[in-house]
C-alpha cells in the first residue's frame, strides 16, 4: 500500500512537471498579465481614465546588432514610458542571426520589428510591410540615398539604423611620423602612392598594414566589391551577377576582380599578421592599430567600439580608400565603400495590424528620438543617416565616413543585396585559403565561379 | 477482471506520460523533418514546393558533403581509439590503489563537466596564444604558428581536445567495470604466475567487455555528431577544412538557407550512425563474458 502510494506520488510529480513544462509559455504570459495588474494598481487613476479605449499592444523587437543589448533595453524602457499602451519584448540574436530568426518564425512568434541585413529582408520580403512615405511622413527624415539597400521593386522595406564606411583605417600619429609632417589622405591617389606610403611606414620602423584573416572581412567586405561598388553602374553590377549565376562570367579575366586582387596582394605583402595570416583576432588587431603597432588596417568605422576602450591609445584615426589602379584620375581610388548595413523592418505575416502600427511607432522613436539617437550614435560609433541629427559622435572614424559622404566620395555598395546570404561564408573560405597561400588566384576565381553555379 | 483493470491503470500511469513525451519531442519532429526533406523550403519562406527525392540526390552528388563525411570518419575513428585507450589506461592506473586516487579521478573527470562550447573557447585560447607564445619563446618552430590556422593541425587539435574531454568520462565507466572484476579470479591468476600484462589481457579486459561496448558505442555516436567543439574551437576553419558533418548540416540549413537539403543530409547522417552503431553493438555483444 505504502509503495503504491509512493509510486502514485512520483507519477503525479512527473505529470505536474510535464504539464508545467509544456505550459511554460502560458505561465510566462500569466506573469506578464499579473505584472500589468500591479502597474495598473499603482497608477489606477491614470489607467481608469482610458481603460476602455486602449488595450495594451505587445510587440517584439529582434536585434542583430551585437554588443547593444543593454542599450536597446534602455531605449525600450524610455519608449514604453512615453507609450504606456505598447509593451516591447526585446529579443537578442545569438551568434547566428538567421538561426534564431528562423526558429522564431517557425514557432509562429515572428518578431514585429527586426533589425536585419538587407539581404535577409530581401529574401523574405513577402513577409514584410512596405513602408510608404506618404502614409508615414516621418520617413522623410531619412536621407533618400540611405534607402538604396532597402528598396525592392520601387518599394521601401526597411529604415536604416546607420551609415557605415570602410577601407584602410589609419593611425594618424604613425603616418605623420612616416611622412614627416601631417599626413593627408588625399595624397594617396593610386596604388603606387599606397606602395610608397607603405614603404615609408616600414622605413619608420612600423609594419605598414594589417588584414584580419576572417571570412566576413575578406570574404564579404573585400571580395564582394567585385560585384558592387567598383563598376560603372548598378545595372552593370546586376548583369555581372546574372552572368555569374549562369556560369558565363569570366571572373579570372575580369578587370575589377584582378585590380582588387592586385591591391589585396599588396596588403597581404605588407600584412602585420603575415607570419600567421588566419589568426584573425579582431581585438588584438584593434589594439595594434590603436597603439600604433601598425600603420593601417583593412576594417570599418564600426571597429571604433573596440578601439575606443583601449588604454593608452592614440587619438586621431582616419579612413583611406582602397586604390585599385595607377590612374590618378580614377575616381574609385578616392572613394570609400559605404552603406546602410542594417535596417528595421516590420513583419506582416505573424503580427496583427495593431502590432504593425505599434512597430512603426517604435521605429520612429528609435530612429529619431534624441535620447535614442544619442545612445545609438555613442555605442555604435556610427553616422546616423537622418536629417537634423543633433547628437555628435565621438568617433573620428564615423566623422571620416560622414566627411566622405558629404563630399560625395562614397562607393554605392547597395548591390550587396544581390549576393546570397551565404556569400561571405562560402567565398570567405576561398579568400582565407588565398591569403594563407594555399591556392593561387586562378583557383580562387574558379572556386568563386563554382559557388555561383551552385546558387 | 480486477487484474486487467489494474494493469490498464498502471499502463496509463506509467507508459502514457512517457509515450506522450516521446511522441511530442522525438517522433513528431522526426516525421516533420522527413517531410521537409521532400521540399525546397528555405526555413523562412511562406510557401514551398515538393521536389521529390531531389534533396537526397544532391546530398550524394555534393562533393563537399562527401568530403566532410570523410573528415568526420577520420576524426571519429581517431577520437574513439585515443579516448578509449587513454580512458582505459587511466582507469587501470587509478584502480591500483595508488595514493590520492580519488583526487585524480575527480581531476580527470572535470573536463566533462565543462560544456563543449566553453571548452572549445578555452582550447582556442591555448592553441592560438599560449602555445604560440611558448613557441616564440622557446624557438620551437612547430608551435610558433597556431594549430588552428593550418588545416591538418586544426584537425589534430580537434582530436586532442575531444580525447581530453571524453577520456575522463570513459574512465569512470571503465573504473566501474574494473572494480566489479571478482578478486578471486585475479588472485587465481596471480597464483598461476600471471604478470601485470597477462592479468590485463586475459582477465580484466575480457571481464569488462560490456564496459568497452558501452564506451565505444558512446564515443562513436558522440564523435559522429560532434558539433559544439567544432563550432567553438575551429568554426569549420581554416577555410572549411575542419567542417565536420553536423557542422556542415547546420551551415547548409542556417547559413545557406537550404533547409530541405540540410534536413536530408541529417537523415543520411542518422542512417549512417544507426548502421555503425548496430554493427558495433552486435559484434561486441557476441564476445561478452559473464563472471
Amino acid at each position: 500500500m505504502k509503495k503504491r502510494f509512493l509510486s502514485l506520488i512520483l507519477v503525479l510529480a512527473m505529470v505536474v512537471s510535464l504539464v508545467s513544462a509544456c505550459s511554460k509559455e502560458g505561465a510566462d504570459k500569466k506573469v506578464e498579465s499579473s505584472d500589468k495588474g500591479t502597474t495598473s494598481d499603482a497608477s489606477k487613476e491614470e489607467t481608469n481614465k482610458d481603460d476602455s479605449s486602449s488595450e495594451k499592444v505587445e510587440i517584439s523587437f529582434y536585434s542583430t546588432q551585437t554588443g547593444m543589448d543593454d542599450k536597446f533595453e534602455d531605449i525600450i524602457a524610455k519608449f514604453e514610458e512615453e507609450n504606456s499602451n505598447i509593451k516591447v519584448e526585446y529579443i537578442a540574436a545569438g551568434d547566428n542571426q538567421l538561426q534564431k530568426w528562423m526558429s522564431l518564425y517557425a514557432s509562429n512568434e515572428g518578431p514585429t520589428v527586426s533589425l536585419m541585413d538587407p539581404i535577409n529582408i530581401w529574401e523574405n520580403q513577402d513577409r514584410m510591410l512596405v513602408l510608404d512615405p506618404n502614409e508615414n511622413p516621418w520617413m522623410d527624415q531619412v536621407y533618400e540615398s540611405a534607402y538604396a539597400s532597402y528598396i525592392f521593386d520601387g518599394d521601401i522595406y526597411a529604415i536604416p539604423i546607420s551609415t557605415q564606411g570602410y577601407g584602410l583605417l589609419y593611425n594618424q600619429r604613425v603616418l605623420d611620423e612616416a611622412v614627416g609632417g601631417t599626413f593627408d589622405p588625399d595624397t594617396i591617389k593610386t596604388r603606387d602612392d599606397l606602395i610608397n606610403l607603405f614603404d615609408k611606414i616600414e622605413a619608420s620602423g612600423t609594419p605598414a598594414t594589417m588584414i584580419t584573416g576572417v571570412n566576413w572581412s575578406i570574404g564579404m567586405h573585400y571580395l564582394a566589391l567585385t560585384y558592387a561598388g567598383y563598376r560603372d553602374s548598378r545595372e552593370i553590377e546586376k548583369t555581372v551577377v546574372e552572368e555569374s549565376r549562369a556560369g558565363t562570367f569570366d571572373l579570372a579575366n575580369d578587370e575589377v576582380f584582378n585590380s582588387l586582387m592586385d591591391t589585396f596582394d599588396l596588403l597581404a605583402k605588407y600584412n602585420y599578421n603575415k607570419s600567421d595570416p588566419l589568426i584573425g583576432n579582431i581585438d588584438l588587431d584593434a589594439e595594434a592599430l590603436a597603439t600604433g603597432k601598425v600603420g593601417t588596417w583593412f576594417m570599418g568605422d564600426w571597429s571604433w567600439v573596440q578601439l575606443k576602450d583601449i588604454a593608452d591609445r592614440d587619438t586621431e584615426f582616419g579612413i583611406l580608400p582602397i586604390p585599385v589602379s595607377n590612374d590618378p584620375s580614377d575616381e574609385r581610388n578616392l572613394k570609400i565603400p559605404a552603406s546602410q548595413p542594417k535596417g528595421y523592418c516590420i513583419d506582416t505575416s505573424q503580427n496583427t495590424v495593431e502590432q504593425q502600427e505599434a512597430g512603426k511607432k517604435f521605429i520612429e522613436f528609435i530612429c529619431f528620438n534624441p535620447y535614442a539617437q544619442e545612445i545609438i550614435s555613442d555605442t555604435m560609433g556610427a553616422t546616423l543617416p537622418y536629417e537634423n541629427v543633433t547628437v555628435k559622435s565621438d568617433s573620428p572614424l564615423a566623422d571620416a565616413t560622414a566627411w566622405y559622404s558629404e563630399q560625395g566620395r562614397t562607393l554605392d555598395i547597395s548591390n550587396f543585396i544581390l549576393l546570397p546570404s551565404d556569400f561571405w561564408y562560402e567565398n570567405g573560405a576561398s579568400m582565407e585559403a588565398y591569403l594563407s597561400g594555399a591556392i593561387d588566384r586562378e583557383t580562387l576565381a574558379t572556386q568563386v565561379s563554382n559557388y555561383w553555379k551552385n546558387n | 477482471m480486477v487484474k486487467k483493470k489494474a494493469s490498464i491503470r498502471i499502463f496509463l500511469l506509467f507508459v502514457v506520460p512517457a509515450m506522450f513525451i516521446w511522441i511530442t519531442v522525438v517522433l513528431i519532429p522526426f516525421i516533420y523533418g522527413l517531410f521537409i526533406t521532400f521540399t525546397d523550403w528555405n526555413g523562412l519562406s511562406m510557401d514551398y514546393n515538393f521536389i521529390g527525392f531531389d534533396n537526397y540526390k544532391s546530398v550524394f552528388l555534393d562533393n563537399t558533403f562527401i568530403e566532410s563525411l570523410k573528415k568526420t570518419f577520420v576524426y571519429s575513428f581517431s577520437s574513439v581509439v585515443f579516448s578509449n585507450l587513454l580512458g582505459l589506461a587511466i582507469a587501470l592506473i587509478l584502480t591500483c590503489k595508488i595514493k590520492g586516487q580519488n583526487l585524480f579521478r575527480m581531476g580527470f573527470f572535470t573536463p566533462n563537466i565543462i560544456g563543449g562550447i566553453i571548452l572549445g573557447y578555452i582550447w582556442n585560447f591555448i592553441f592560438a596564444f599560449a602555445l604560440t607564445s611558448f613557441g616564440r619563446m622557446s624557438g620551437i618552430e612547430f608551435f610558433e604558428k597556431s594549430f588552428l590556422t593550418d588545416p591538418k593541425k586544426a584537425m589534430i587539435a580537434l582530436i586532442i581536445v575531444t580525447t581530453w574531454q571524453m577520456s575522463g568520462y570513459l574512465m569512470v565507466i571503465y573504473i566501474a567495470g574494473l572494480i566489479n572484476v571478482p578478486k578471486d579470479v585475479i588472485e587465481a591468476a596471480e597464483i598461476d604466475g600471471a604478470g601485470w600484462w597477462k592479468k590485463i589481457r586475459y582477465i580484466k579486459l575480457p571481464m569488462i567487455r560490456s564496459s568497452i561496448t558501452i564506451c565505444v558505442f558512446l564515443t562513436i555516436t558522440r564523435t559522429f555528431m560532434a558539433f559544439d567543439i567544432n563550432l567553438s574551437l575551429t568554426a569549420g576553419g581554416p577555410y572549411k577544412s575542419t567542417e565536420m558533418i553536423s557542422y556542415k548540416i547546420y551551415q547548409t540549413a542556417f547559413s545557406n538557407m537550404k533547409f530541405g537539403l540540410g534536413q536530408a543530409q541529417a537523415v543520411v547522417l542518422f542512417i549512417i550512425v544507426a548502421i555503425i552503431s548496430i554493427i558495433q553493438v552486435t559484434v561486441s555483444r557476441r564476445g561478452e563474458v559473464e563472471a
